[in-house]
């Protein structure tokens, strides 16, 4: 299957400093990639630079053989890849409808509401669409970032940390979202901590150190690999011990 | 009831009791200062979609108000052309002046937006003073006039009197009312108002803050290029005064403390901040103290303008629209 998204050879610098070098990633219809990575590893760099919030330095990305890495951001959203925040980002004080309007507007959906409408039932949200963004807990804060980025019908989308500061019950609750997604014919590209969300949810995962790939593969293959577990998975083996 | 129809219903209200001022009140100064505050009105609704809907505090829009009333006046007199294709021909050119600058400075936000509009407003009064062939620098464009309006049907109508005059610049409020609702109603609208709570997440859904904080400055320069026209010609001159640091600050107080984001508050906020220190005379030479007094207190304990305490004591919730509710 070809994929929908592509970065090829990407690199990001900021001065002398390499956030991202010479990165390789390819996610397709109905398909899950994790990325994976101790902290500053350069996961969300690359969806900045996915998204068109910063330019890489050099290489290229691609959204259905297109390139789109010389586009601005919003121009991206249009064309169908959307991603979520790291930081939780809402629309404050606006409804719960009103903010998830964002996409479908953008998108010159005919009936936004509809379409907003629909995102929130997608997510379990519906009964909430009159309150306040800023009055939602946490973990329906996360949630409402997934509706926002669906009403703007994207076909990539990227999850930045969903199930950061989730409970287990949140979290399988966000796996079995996940899960509905790529079955809706999303490609879905994840960052995220949580290796059991990671290891459940995802078709293949990469792993990036110090802006590197230092490995690519299914999960069973990544988790088992020597140098992922030096870099990253090492110090949750320490800690299931302890624990 | 809707929103749509209690907001119609109320605009038509006061759009009736408006209508009636020039019957009840014979008195010339309060007359003037309606006729001013009127012209305010527009000037204060245009500059409530950049500072209020899409948040981006523009300190250009006295400048655009003094363009649409140089324009106007140049127009008139170099080329006897009439105030009613002057006033167009303001708008028009004021709105073009933004989409320029715009261009520019929309790209950048925060302090730097700021400066830079700082910037053009005063290169905007160097150009006035000191282009003196056109604009008599200092001295200023005297002999401005109201000529009569004609209408298909109804033959030239004098409207140079302050009586017909208010009722010229009341369609000219209505009329930018309506336009500003329009927008602010739209799918445009919405999106000035999720560019300014959250303008990253915005772009990340697909909406271009650019094209719409574009939008809003161009309508709301294009709305002070005619209410400087409207008032040019209705004191009759223009100055490089009007380029003055002052006037944007009272547009600014009309606009942030009557209420900004929501229509009906930049309205209070015009007509308020109009009446305030001319009723304030008696005060003599504590007048502007008591004004600075004023607004300190209003800022401090209605920081979200006077619209909002107004509507939670006087209209019940029921009445309230969305608007009010959660600008």
């Amino acid at each position: 299957m070809s994929a929908l998204l592509e970065a090829r050879e990407v690199s990001v610098r900021f001065g002398g400093l390499t956030a991202l070098r010479d990165v390789n990633l390819a996610a397709s219809a109905g398909e899950v990639l994790s990325v994976i990575g101790p902290n500053g590893a350069g996961k969300t760099t690359l969806f900045n630079a996915i998204t068109g919030r910063i330019r890489p330095t050099q290489g290229a990305i691609l959204f259905k053989g297109r390139p789109i890495h010389r586009e601005p951001a919003f121009r991206i959203a249009q064309m169908g890849v959307v991603r979520t925040f790291q930081k939780t980002e809402v629309f404050g004080p606006l409804s719960l409808a009103e903010g998830v309007l964002a996409g479908a507007l953008a998108r010159g959906d005919t009936d936004p509401e509809a379409r907003a409408r629909e995102a929130l039932e997608t997510v379990g949200l519906q009964g909430k669409a009159h309150l306040r963004a800023d009055q939602l807990s946490y973990g329906d804060q996360r949630l409402l970032e997934i509706a926002q980025a669906l009403a703007a019908m994207p076909q990539v989308l990227l999850l930045d940390e969903p199930a950061s500061g989730m409970n287990h019950q949140e979290s399988a609750h966000i796996v079995r979202l996940i899960g509905e997604l790529r079955t809706q014919g999303f490609a879905i590209v994840l960052v995220e901590h949580n290796m059991h969300v990671v290891m459940t949810i995802s078709d293949r995962v990469m792993v990036l150190n110090y802006g590197e790939t230092i490995a690519q593969g299914r999960p069973a293959e990544v988790r088992a690999d020597p140098r992922v577990i030096e870099a990253y998975l090492g110090v949750q083996k320490t800690d299931a011990v302890a624990g | 009831m809707s929103d749509s129809t209690r907001f119609a219903l109320a605009t038509g209200l006061a759009l009736l009791a408006l209508l009636a001022v020039p019957w009840i009140l014979r008195n010339d100064y309060y007359l003037h200062l309606f006729i001013v505050s009127l012209i305010f009105v527009v000037v204060a609704l245009g500059l409530n979609l950049i500072v209020g809907y899409v948040g981006q505090l523009s300190l250009a829009h006295a400048a655009f108000f003094a363009l649409g009333a140089y324009v106007s006046a140049l127009l008139f007199l170099k080329l006897k052309w009439s105030m009613w294709i002057g006033l167009p021909a303001a708008a028009l050119l004021t709105g073009i002046t933004a989409f320029a600058l715009g261009w520019v400075i929309l790209r950048v936000r925060g302090h730097r937006f700021v400066i830079i509009t700082v910037a053009f407003s005063e290169i905007m009064k160097l150009v006035a003073t000191n282009w003196v062939d056109l604009t008599r620098g200092f001295m200023g464009l005297p002999g401005l006039q109201i000529p009569a309006l004609s209408l298909p049907g109804l033959g030239a109508i004098d409207v140079s009197s302050k009586e017909r005059f208010y009722y010229v610049v009341l369609a000219a409020a209505a009329l930018s009312f309506y336009l500003c609702y329009r927008i602010v109603r739209s799918s445009v609208g919405r999106a000035f108002v999720l560019v300014r709570e959250n303008e990253v997440l915005a772009e990340s859904l697909g909406i271009s803050a650019f094209r719409y904080c574009m939008i809003a400055f161009v309508v709301g320069a294009a709305l002070a290029g005619a209410a400087g026209a409207l008032y040019g010609h209705y004191v009759g001159f223009v100055s490089p005064d009007l380029f003055n640091f002052s006037y944007i600050t009272i547009m600014l107080i009309m606009v942030i403390l009557g209420g900004k984001g929501t229509l009906i508050g930049p309205v209070l906020g015009a007509v308020l901040f109009t009446f305030l220190p001319e009723l304030l005379r008696d005060a003599a030479h504590y007048r502007m103290l008591i004004f600075a007094v004023i607004l300190v207190l209003a800022t401090l304990f209605m920081p979200r303008g006077i619209i909002f305490p107004l509507v939670e004591h006087l209209v019940p919730r029921r009445w309230r629209t969305r608007h009010v509710r959660t600008a």
